[in-house]
């Protein structure tokens, strides 16, 4: 396990030496390559604030109305007995839909409970791991013309119920 | 869809404080959201920079085209029929290494794309296998570094960021695992369209 860590921390520092060397000795001028894609992605980025100011002044009227906590609650005793912490029920109901909505309501749980908290690190773990499964069935058949998705709907509710649990539990055997 | 779920907040929110009795809390916090959506913004906006403009570097330079080769002989058995007949096998090698490294933007055209190839000539609205499969991973999917959270975590001031990246690993692979097998199985027993 050491040692995957070990390696863990090495990722980004590697992929960025592979890009120095690229740019070092590549044949073309990749740093305007560098600069073409960094533009993309901070222009992507600030494309996603429209959505996320509405999403985030709906979900911290949600926590501030104590709605959030009367939902969570409601959960609250089936969510125990799995080993879920209720915390995580906006999240869980919001990341099969929305990847902006989910990252909306990812910033709220990290700021209510603390980014290290249980709860927190759960969550980090499920964002990671697990994508928007309803959007991504929704459009990908969709898009084609294509209206029986047979077991395409099953498998990923199965998948994503998955990552939720084994998130809890690998946050459970690692901190 | 989000336009729905934006009033259903507003509109359970509202409800809720009538009993709960925060209205101070919650008129507060409609300016504290829209501030806090900016300062989400700025937490991923550095790292989404940088991180897009590596990955146009590798692409420009071949490095992601060289992972898909690494990957093909690994997807043909995942993607049986559709390299069997040699159809959209590109498109789905490229589309399997974007969701690998965490191009969220650049993975649905890419998956629309190798179903599109694969929906070619059929005339059935059943989708097929492959096309499922193609789904799934696209739900849950291998991931090295998951750059949006790590930098969210890292504005939170979380002390854990890295070293999460071994749970994410796991976790992620089982689920990807779990999903082809299922996948793959469901297939065997109910047959292809």
């Amino acid at each position: 396990m050491e040692i995957l860590e070990r390696i863990s921390y090495y990722i980004l520092p590697l992929i960025l030496l592979i890009v120095a060397l690229i740019i070092l000795f590549g044949k073309k001028d990749y740093f305007d390559s560098f600069l073409r894609g960094a533009k993309n992605g901070a222009v992507s980025a600030v494309n996603l604030l429209p959505t996320l100011c509405a999403l985030i002044v709906g979900v911290s009227m949600l926590t501030a109305s104590g709605a959030g906590e009367l939902l969570s609650q409601l959960v609250s005793p089936f969510f125990d007995k799995i080993g879920v912490p209720k915390e995580l029920f906006p999240l869980i109901l919001t990341r099969p839909i929305s990847g902006s909505a989910s990252l909306a309501t990812f910033g709220e749980l990290l700021s209510q409970n603390g980014a290290d908290s249980f709860p927190a690190l759960c969550a980090s773990l499920i964002m990671a791991s697990s994508d928007t499964f309803v959007y991504v069935i929704c459009v990908y058949f969709s898009q084609v013309g294509i209206k029986k998705t047979r077991h395409a709907l099953p498998v990923a509710i199965f998948v994503s119920c998955l990552s939720i649990l084994l998130s809890c539990i690998l946050c459970r055997i690692f901190y | 869809m989000l336009g729905k779920s934006f009033s259903f907040l507003c509109i359970i929110s509202l409800l809720a404080t009538f009993l709960t009795k925060n209205e101070k809390a919650l008129a507060d916090s409609i300016f504290g959201g829209a501030a806090k959506s900016v300062t989400v913004v700025i937490s991923i906006l550095g790292l989404m920079t940088l991180w897009n403009g590596i990955l146009e570097v590798l692409k420009d330079a071949g490095v992601i085209e060289k992972l898909s080769k690494l990957l093909r002989p690994i997807l043909k058995h995942i993607f049986p029929r559709a390299f069997k007949e040699n159809t959209a096998t590109e498109e789905i090698t490229a589309c399997v290494s974007a969701n690998i490294l965490g191009l969220s933007n650049a993975t649905t055209p890419l998956a629309l794309l190798a179903i599109g190839k694969m929906n070619e000539g059929r005339k059935s609205d059943k989708a097929t296998n492959d096309m499922i499969t193609l789904a799934i991973l696209g739900c849950a999917c291998f991931n090295i570094i998951p750059t949006t959270v790590i930098a969210m975590r890292v504005s939170q001031g979380a002390s854990i960021t890295y070293e999460l990246l071994v749970p994410v690993w796991i976790c992620s692979f089982v689920c990807m695992t779990v999903g082809i097998i299922l996948c793959r199985l469901i297939g065997k027993i109910c047959g292809d369209t």
